[in-house]
């Protein structure tokens, strides 16, 4: 089931079109990765999915219900944390969360119990200092506990990390990690590493639509090209595998750096096999030999080119 | 309901927590003491100013020049402290950002405006109470032998606790009108020299919310009728929740 689904979504600030029709759906139970440059519009997919925005044209459903702009009913399928989350500087952690559960509509007893485990969750537990002393990634844990104080089957993390120092964004990768189990969690991010790390499925939004989606793995493997990295042992060996005449085809492009061959076959009818069969026949033996697979940052900077 | 009393609640902690409540309480705790001493000691601190050999008849103070000074005090300082202490009230929290999680969560718009104007009246209303008691028992020790109307100032005092629920209408709807901090104290200030304005037609004086914190002196000493206050007092309530009710609105529509 998706959890959250958008169609055909435009939103324009002035004559500024942030979002051009973004299609994108995200299934229960994934770790979702929403990634763009800065102002590529994530902030503002989220405001809209929240029913803070007005979207131009197109839908967005949570949970399969309709998001409708002002209105908040959806927003109790949905945790939200906030870019640079902004509490009461003159409350303490557990009087913040007191105040969000009440305005959902918690009991006293729930409030407690489940304040208590998520405090635990983000590491805040014995902390009774008022707001106003926080950290960033204090703050940034505490909004992740006040956002799933109300068990939300959707957790939208507007760029969680960005502003964190490695320890703080360590962190918090890790509870968004460690909740997978019990909600959906999309989270923006431009930061690729994060993104490497905790999710398994990616959408890449450039000038207002997606130009990237899917699992992890579905995308190295679409956009794996059929190109080698080989290594040998002496440039002698090298040059002499380049020059062989199997491999002189206008479909297979060498590129010879010292004792480094980087083969590209841009005809997908010739495989690696036939590389390793013609190392055998010349009895070389490379030092490595490796089918380069896509890494995240190359396949970004390609489509947001 | 049950989200305008939450979030009654959160206001008051806010002004308790970050001294608002703290130090309009001690402003009118000073006015309330100073009142009746100044309208005690003006004489003899006129007497001490004067030159050698200069003399002037000063009339022997009496209670009204004590409630004098209140009313004085109160439509200028009073006011002023009142609205510079509230005047970030709501735009603060929309500017910093501190609203919209709360409104994600599902906090009805319309409790945020009630209850951050029934909290800011509560403050208001206590800081007149204390400032009332304390003029009042000293007025009373000072000047024992001196009587006042009791339902004439009391009549006063109503007006001029009036006139205030309504400058903090005109500041919350204005908070929810204009961006930034500074906006809203900006608008406020220009409806109200606009009534000063208007008040030069002695024909709107009759209806103006400035006659309710202007004329108080005269109602306590009876020279004015009660009665001729009445359409002041009725517009000015009417103005008041006109104002909040334009508030609720407006803060429903807004663009966060």
């Amino acid at each position: 089931m998706n959890i959250l689904e958008i169609k055909d979504l435009q939103m324009s600030f002035g004559g500024n079109h942030v979002l051009q029709g973004l299609d994108m759906t995200v299934p229960e139970h994934s770790v979702f990765g929403f990634v763009g440059r800065n102002g590529a519009g994530k902030t503002t997919t989220m405001k809209i999915a929240l029913g803070l925005l007005k979207a131009q044209q197109g839908e967005v459903h949570v949970c399969g219900e309709k998001v409708s702009y002002g209105a908040t009913k959806t927003n109790r399928h949905v945790g939200y944390l906030p870019d640079v989350p902004e509490f009461y500087g003159y409350m303490r952690p557990k009087e913040y969360l007191r105040l969000c559960g009440e305005i959902t509509g918690l009991s006293s007893r729930q409030i407690k119990t489940k304040s208590e485990e998520l405090l635990e969750l983000v590491g805040l537990a014995d902390v009774n200092r008022r707001i106003s002393g926080f950290s960033r990634g204090m703050k940034q844990r505490l909004g992740i506990a006040q956002a799933l104080l109300n068990e939300p089957r959707l957790l939208l993390c507007d760029e969680p990390t960005s502003a964190l120092d490695p320890i703080g964004r360590k962190q918090v990768l890790d509870i968004l990690s460690a909740i997978r189990g019990q909600t959906t969690v999309v989270f923006s991010t431009h930061i690729l590493s994060d993104v490497e790390r905790i999710c398994d499925r990616i959408a890449v939004l450039e000038r207002g639509k997606l130009v990237l989606s899917g699992t992890l793995g579905e995308i190295q493997k679409e956009h794996r090209r059929n190109s080698y990295s080989l290594r040998f042992a002496t440039e002698q060996d090298a040059q002499e595998f380049a020059q062989l005449g199997e491999l002189q085809k206008p479909a297979i492009t060498l590129e010879l750096e010292e004792r480094v061959l980087n083969i590209v076959i841009e005809d997908n009818s010739i495989h690696g096999q036939e590389l390793i069969d013609l190392l055998s026949l010349k009895k070389i033996v490379p030092e490595r030999f490796e089918s380069m697979e896509p890494t995240l940052e190359s396949l970004f900077a390609e489509v947001v080119r | 309901m049950n989200h305008y009393l939450v979030f009654f609640r959160k206001e008051l902690m806010e002004y308790a927590r970050t001294y608002k409540l703290l130090i309009i309480l001690v402003v009118f705790t000073i006015f309330g003491m100073t009142n009746p001493l100044i309208a005690k000691l003006t004489p003899e601190l006129l007497a001490g100013v004067m030159p050698e050999g200069m003399s002037i008849t000063i009339p022997e103070p009496t209670a009204l020049d004590s409630w004098a000074q209140f009313f004085k005090n109160t439509q200028q300082m009073g006011m002023i402290a009142l609205v510079l202490i509230f005047s970030g009230v709501l735009s603060s929290e929309l500017s910093r950002g501190t609203l919209v999680n709360l409104l994600t969560k599902g906090l009805s718009r319309r409790a945020v405006i009630l209850a951050k104007y029934s909290a800011m009246l509560s403050v208001w209303s206590l800081s007149m109470l204390l400032s009332v008691a304390l003029t009042w028992i000293y007025t009373v020790y000072l000047f024992p032998q001196d009587q006042v109307g009791v339902a004439y100032l009391l009549f006063a005092i109503s007006c001029m606790w009036l006139f205030g629920a309504f400058v903090l209408a005109l500041l919350l709807s204005s908070s929810t009108l204009v961006q930034g901090n500074y906006g809203s104290l900006l608008l406020t200030g220009l409806v109200l020299v606009l009534l000063l304005v208007l008040n030069i037609f002695p024909s709107s004086q009759e209806f103006s919310p400035l006659s309710l914190a202007s004329q108080n002196l005269e109602i306590a000493a009876g020279k004015i009728d009660p009665s001729s206050m009445y359409s002041a007092v009725g517009v000015t309530a009417l103005a008041s929740l006109g104002l909040i009710a334009l508030a609720v609105l407006m803060f429903q529509k807004k663009r966060l």
